[in-house]
């Protein structure tokens, strides 16, 4: 018994990580429909920075966030206006390629700039648990997770209850009827592409404290996201929650009652299974365009 | 970290450099262009080897042709490997280079990619024509490449590819320039284990390991060597190489409270099992991690330096040892780099020295006569004495080493070691 919530727990704090890093990637896919395969290379970007910032002055690597989301934010708008904007119209695997090449840029400079070693920030409790009975909660994972969902919480409220946020939802929901009432496609697009930007300013943060990473990790991550995004359905902020859980739990309790070998495989069957009958995702609006 | 590399796994390698792979195929399909233009039209030397041309111009450099996985996932072996290569070569030409000819490197960069590596030693010898050859990077790479050469008659040092699959092949011309395979890695940390009085053994064991060619054999073999000693077997599981949550396998291993934990760890998985563990405040009186303690200042930023105390692993090279030529390697490294030498540098270091060695013995670069002096003779390398089986394992052991007080300690074989002082129990986690 103390097995199984302890496995459940851990999946679900992991989960909410995951969430938060997933969330930009779905809202950009939701407004623009692109898919930011650079989004993993953002996270690895910020996540050094943190490093870098850690190292350099002792502050938090959590904490770090309040100046790499800024930056991230700003990061993100520079790169809609001088990339992404040249490709709008064009088909979603311009955007896979043209993103893809920006990870592959990105990863290089890293390279040459940070150096290809592992790092991992380790302020002092990174390694220390919380102990709630027979239940131990690592610190970092519970200050991650905690921080993931303040993060998703403001993000849903800029997204239901400001002008700002139904803007963006309605060049999502249905473009041409925003352009109409005039959302400006191309701000709103901007806006969105800096905001899921700006939520790897926590993820990558955590991501710091969390795990050894090296240039190179954003191919593991931008793997995983892309399959919680599939999961819960493109475009969806509660789906990428859903999708996140379900990939934290199907890790956590398949390592824990069958074997680590499967817990991948786990998560990848269960996405075939709600593709098979639901192919939009668990909560994937179905477009029109998507019936034709 | 040997085994670090081919450690990222094939699921790593496979998916990561997808997109360098279209690249690898058109190199390919150049390269077999190019090869089919030479059978067609028979001409010129298109077809001679090497060694054959060689002869001719005694005046110009020996070239060596190297591909290295410089960008991709083994990008950091891959270039340290590099930096061994070339402090070889610059100490080799500041001693006036091999048979009288200075020595050029001629590297290309394969993008930790199979078919690219293919490709660029196809280049190396038709095209390029280089005279001799060294290995590449991690069994993954080397395991096609070394085929490359063998079917075109070149002799292939390879400082890392220690996969038993590897000399599965009954290949003529492929060394490994390392003391032992993989499943021989972990004798030295047994032949310790046996040493000890029995009540002093470890009773219970756990066997986490990652699904990597190179991490796997060795805790395997570790596995049944002590469970034939009597060690029981508490736990053993296989996990794939992007694995980043530890925290099931750790509570799992507090639940089960094995004496030794022996970990087959490329690095990721290393760090993340001891922080786990940490977190969950179960410290094993004894821990064995494959690979990712030789990380140095990794592995210890990682899991901060106190707790690297008394962890064991094994490694092929240790800076302090007493070795031929060691000394000026390290000495040699420091001044190009303003760095301390890894592991992979030395062993790509060693596979140079190899080639080297044998070349000067037989007085020329004739491929089949360097082949046939290695199967028969010892070379002395930096990793110390190495020799090898007609299937080109070779038939040396490892260096058991240990984290003590922020350092690292070669412990055995006692030979060679560095301190007599072993820490056993394993401290607590602080």
């Amino acid at each position: 018994m103390t097995h199984l919530v302890q496995a459940i727990t851990l999946g679900l704090l992991i989960g909410g990580v995951y969430a938060l890093m997933a969330s930009g990637l779905t809202l950009i896919f939701g407004v623009m429909r692109i898919i930011n395969i650079a989004q993993g290379a953002f996270l690895v970007l910020v996540a050094m920075l943190t490093w870098w910032l850690w190292h350099e002055t002792g502050i938090d690597p959590i904490l770090a966030s309040v100046v790499t989301t800024p930056l991230m934010f700003g990061f993100g708008w520079v790169v809609y206006r001088l990339m992404i904007s040249r490709i709008r119209g064009s088909s979603a695997s311009m955007s896979v390629l043209l993103t893809f090449g920006f990870a592959l840029v990105i990863e290089g400079v890293l390279n040459v700039v940070a150096g290809n070693k592992f790092r991992s920030a380790t302020p002092s409790y990174f390694e220390e648990s919380f102990r709630v009975g027979e239940i131990s909660l690592p610190k970092a994972q519970v200050f991650g997770f905690l921080a993931a969902m303040a993060v998703l919480g403001a993000l849903y409220f800029v997204l239901t209850r400001t002008w700002t946020g139904r803007a963006i939802r309605a060049a999502t929901q249905n473009p041409s009827g925003a352009a109409l009432v005039g959302v400006g496609a191309t701000g709103t697009a901007a806006l969105a592409f800096a905001i899921g930007s700006a939520t790897t300013g926590v993820g990558g943060s955590i991501l710091s404290v969390l795990y050894p990473f090296f240039p190179a990790s954003h191919y593991d991550w931008i793997s995983r996201l892309l399959g919680i995004v599939v999961l819960g359905g493109m475009g969806s902020l509660p789906g990428a929650l859903a999708g996140a859980a379900i990939l934290g739990l199907a890790e956590t309790l398949t390592a824990t009652y069958g074997s680590l070998g499967w817990s991948t495989l786990v998560f990848y069957v269960v996405i075939m299974a709600v593709l098979l009958i639901r192919p939009q995702g668990l909560f994937g609006a179905k477009l029109r365009e998507d019936a034709v | 970290m040997t085994a670090s590399s081919p450690g990222q796994s094939e699921i790593l390698a496979e998916s990561a450099p997808r997109v360098t792979r279209r690249r690898g195929r058109g190199w390919r399909t150049a390269a077999v262009a190019v090869v089919a233009v030479c059978a067609a039209t028979a001409l010129s030397a298109c077809g001679q080897r090497p060694s054959e041309i060689a002869k001719s111009d005694t005046g110009k450099p020996i070239v060596v042709g190297i591909s290295l996985p410089l960008t991709g996932d083994f990008a950091q072996p891959g270039t340290e490997a590099k930096r061994g290569y070339e402090v070889w070569r610059d100490m080799v030409n500041a001693k006036g280079g091999i048979l009288g000819r200075q020595v050029q490197l001629k590297i290309t960069d394969d993008a930790s990619n199979q078919d690219t590596v293919v490709a660029d030693y196809t280049k190396l010898i038709t095209q390029d024509k280089v005279d001799l050859l060294l290995g590449t990077f991690s069994s993954l790479l080397n395991y096609p490449a070394s085929a490359v050469a063998e079917k075109n008659g070149m002799v292939f040092v390879e400082p890392a590819g220690g996969a038993p699959k590897m000399f599965e092949r009954g290949f003529k011309y492929l060394f490994f320039a390392q003391p032992a395979t993989a499943p021989h890695q972990a004798d030295v940390f047994i032949d310790w284990i046996k040493s000890l009085p029995e009540a002093d053994r470890p009773k219970t064991a756990a066997y986490p390991s990652q699904d990597d060619p190179f991490a796997h054999p060795v805790v395997e073999s570790m596995q049944k060597q002590l469970e034939a000693l009597g060690v029981q077997t508490v736990y053993s599981s296989l996990y794939p190489a992007d694995t980043t949550n530890f925290q099931s396998v750790a509570s799992t291993l507090a639940s089960k409270k094995p004496d030794l934990i022996a970990q087959g760890a490329v690095f990721e998985d290393g760090v993340g099992l001891v922080r786990a563990l940490k977190q969950l405040d179960y410290s094993p009186k004894i821990l064995f991690q494959t690979s990712a303690p030789s990380n140095a200042g990794q592995y210890s930023d990682g899991i901060g330096p106190a707790n690297t105390e008394g962890v064991f692993y094994t490694v092929s090279w240790n800076e302090k040892a007493s070795t031929p030529l060691n000394a000026e390697f390290v000495a040699g490294y420091k001044k190009a780099y303003s760095a301390d030498p890894a592991e992979d540098a030395a062993d790509a270091f060693a596979a140079a020295q190899v080639l080297q060695a044998a070349a000067e013995k037989v007085g020329s670069i004739d491929q089949d006569k360097i082949r046939d002096w290695l199967h028969a003779n010892t070379v002395d390398t930096i990793l110390g004495p190495l020799s090898w089986e007609a299937t080109g394992e070779p038939k040396g052991r490892f260096l058991l080493a240990q984290w003590q007080s922020g350092k690292v300690e070669v412990v055995g074989p006692a030979d060679v070691a560095t301190t007599k002082n072993v820490v056993n129990p394993k401290p607590g986690w602080k």
